[in-house]
């Protein structure tokens, strides 16, 4: 991006433009010094990643004014310049009255609350924090104009609903320099401060937002052994000759390296190792070599073999149940990563850089990547459950049917109604699932607030667990009810894919009509709409017996007679 | 870099390449208002390497001018790449 030029951007941007599908993504910009540059930066940088995103400038230093008007955009960002708070702030304020600085707080703390007020509605807000920075950066002692902006941003802090992130301004000065990111020509003729570098190093922050409500973020980490998790090569080196210890010379940035791969896997980011090794050997290591940072209970999935390793990534994506393009690959070799690249071009391949100190630092700048708008406690727990569904799968072999199986699972579904403790795992399940997902409908935290809270909808949340361990919650269904009209419409279905292959979809369903029918209601309607991953439940509604209203390559439409539905009668899941 | 020049143009305001003529102006091109001539300005100094002065980006409202400033910055005429 950084070596792309604006007018490439531009002329890019358009032809992109040109073949954009729905649904769009919407974006409003509001501001209060111009930002024009940013739209086509953005929209290209999110176009790239097939996201059809469209972005619009609100009015000039009509913040309070636009929340409201683009309250149904998928996103708003506010640019909220603290030297324009009033205009030249920066040099008014050393010579401001205590009580005009007292009034101007007061004022500006009200407009804070205010357009909180505004946002709270709103799907997702991204606001920069004030900063002073840009003016204020060779001074010794803060000056007034760095205490308003300080007292500013706790209150910014204080009054932000959960539906907005806020984002470190400073931060983007710093990674370019504030020289590189301002260009007070046209500050001082048009109110436009930033450069088009800025903008360029800007829109890094807000792509992964975007994509982690989108469900393009990335999700596990697969790296191979030798010279990538320790100094050496195991295999000929031996146990006691390969170093990834802080107290070692070479092992330090192998240390590091493995710590930020286990402070991500808290986060919810998988770990794998994908590596052409003896397995015994790998595993003494994780489980004898007292330098490291990463155990065998932090590694969720192992490919340690000598087959090749774009067929392993195969199989580690396969066996996850998640799409090629989720992974980032860490390996050494030119060999493997070219291999890689060509092979399996959607895995993203990272090289351990010849200059190993650069090591820490490249991993630590992909960790934007693995980053989830919405963090809850199934995310620190997900590679232990990946873990127990290998068990699980392990344990398939040994039953005569698939339903004997199932049976001695001992599967129990507990279904809550409306429970707003969940709505942050409910936002994230419609962000983040793609394969069991009947119309893909991304929600946020603040759409699931007025899901629960409006009287006309049920969100039901299912979680699961057997007799290997608790899934946690892992499907959601909303539901719009017309209780008048006798009419629903099941506006969203889905499953995570850990519990895929367990007829829990039937059981719900069966759970879900029942509560449908005791609700008077007549007519239940429901739809299929495809996206490229989705193919596994196009005859959801088929088998159970729905009739279709209307099918198109993109979207079948259903519907029911409630008490027409036949019920699977699932014996061996216990339904609380 | 006259096509260096109008390739840069018509991806600021949009148009076809064939759409700049020798002489164009805000009033051949409707899509040349302010906002979009700071665009032009960013995009021609980070094109060309230049920094234009505080006049020269009021003045250059013209393809002949931006041309004729681009040369006294000490860009070169001609097709040569450079």
């Amino acid at each position: 991006m950084r070596d792309l030029k604006y007018s490439d951007i531009l002329s890019r941007n358009t032809e992109l433009g040109k073949t954009m599908q729905e649904p769009f993504y919407d974006i409003a910009v509001l501001s209060n010094i111009i930002t024009s540059q940013l739209n086509e930066i953005l929209e290209y940088t999110l176009r790239k990643e097939n996201i059809s995103a469209r972005v619009t400038s609100g009015g000039y230093d009509n913040i309070l004014q636009d929340a409201k008007r683009f309250n149904g955009s998928d996103l708003i960002i506010v640019f909220w310049e603290a030297a324009n708070l009033i205009d030249g702030l920066q040099y008014k304020a050393d010579t401001m009255s205590e009580e005009e600085v007292s009034t101007l707080l007061v004022k500006v703390k009200k407009e804070i609350d205010f357009l909180c007020l505004q946002l709270k509605g709103s799907s997702l807000v991204v606001l920069n924090r004030f900063s002073t920075l840009v003016f204020n950066n060779h001074n010794l002692k803060h000056n007034t104009f760095d205490k308003i902006v300080k007292e500013l941003n706790e209150a910014l802090e204080r009054a932000i609903p959960h539906n907005v992130v806020l984002i470190d301004i400073e931060k983007v000065l710093a990674r370019i320099s504030i020289a590189q990111s301002v260009d007070f020509r046209y500050y001082y003729s048009s109110k436009a401060l930033y450069t088009i570098s800025f903008y360029k190093e800007y829109v890094g922050y807000i792509k992964p937002i975007v994509m982690s409500v989108r469900g393009k973020g990335k999700k596990a980490l697969i790296f191979d052994c030798d010279n990538t998790l320790w100094r050496g090569i195991v295999g000929e080196d031996g146990i006691n000759g390969i170093e990834m210890s802080g107290t070692t010379n070479g092992g330090v940035v192998f240390e590091e390296v493995q710590s930020i791969a286990l402070a991500l896997s808290k986060t919810g980011t998988v770990l794998g190792l994908c590596s052409r090794n003896n397995p015994q050997d790998v595993d003494e290591v994780l489980q004898k070599h007292p330098g490291m940072k990463l155990r065998d209970r932090d590694i969720t999935i192992k490919k340690v073999n000598w087959e090749d390793k774009a067929s392993n990534l195969k199989a580690i994506a396969g066996e996850l149940n998640i799409g090629m393009e989720s992974l980032v690959f860490v390996d050494d070799s030119d060999f493997e990563v070219n291999l890689i690249k060509q092979q399996v071009p959607e895995v993203n391949v990272l090289q351990v850089p010849a200059k190993l100190h650069e090591y820490p630092q490249m991993v630590r700048d992909q960790s934007r990547r693995f980053f989830t708008l919405t963090e809850s406690k199934e995310d620190a727990e997900r590679g232990r459950m990946y873990k127990q569904q290998q068990q699980r799968e392990a344990d398939k072999g040994k039953f005569g049917t698939v339903e004997e199986y199932l049976a001695s699972l001992g599967m129990t579904l507990q279904i809550s109604t409306n429970d707003r403790s969940q709505t942050p795992r409910i936002a994230q399940l419609t962000q983040k699932t793609n394969q069991f997902n009947l119309t893909t409908q991304r929600y946020t935290e603040a759409d699931i607030e007025h899901f629960i809270t409006d009287g006309k909808h049920r969100v039901f949340t299912f979680a699961v667990s057997d007799t290997f361990g608790d899934y946690g919650t892992t499907g959601v269904c909303i539901v719009d009810l017309d209780v008048g009209k006798k009419k629903a419409v099941i506006d969203s279905l889905l499953m995570s894919c850990r519990i895929i292959g367990r007829n829990i979809e039937l059981a719900f369903a069966d759970f879900m009509m029942r509560i449908l029918l005791n609700a008077g209601i007549d007519e239940a309607a429901a739809s299929f709409v495809r996206t490229p991953k989705n193919n596994q439940v196009a005859d959801f509604y088929d088998r159970l017996g729905f009739d279709v209203v209307n099918r198109t390559d993109s979207e079948t439409l259903y519907r029911i007679n409630v008490a027409n539905y036949k019920s699977s009668n699932i014996q061996y899941i216990e339904v609380r | 870099m006259e096509e260096k020049i109008k390739k840069v143009m018509a991806s600021v305001f949009g148009v076809d390449v064939k759409a700049i003529s020798n002489t164009a102006s805000p009033d051949t091109i409707p899509n040349w208002d302010s906002l979009r001539h700071m665009n032009l300005i960013l995009a021609l100094e980070e094109e060309f390497n230049v920094e234009f002065t505080d006049e020269q980006t009021v003045e250059i409202l013209s393809y002949p001018l931006i041309k004729m400033v681009l040369q006294e910055h000490g860009v070169k005429t001609g097709n040569n790449k450079k």
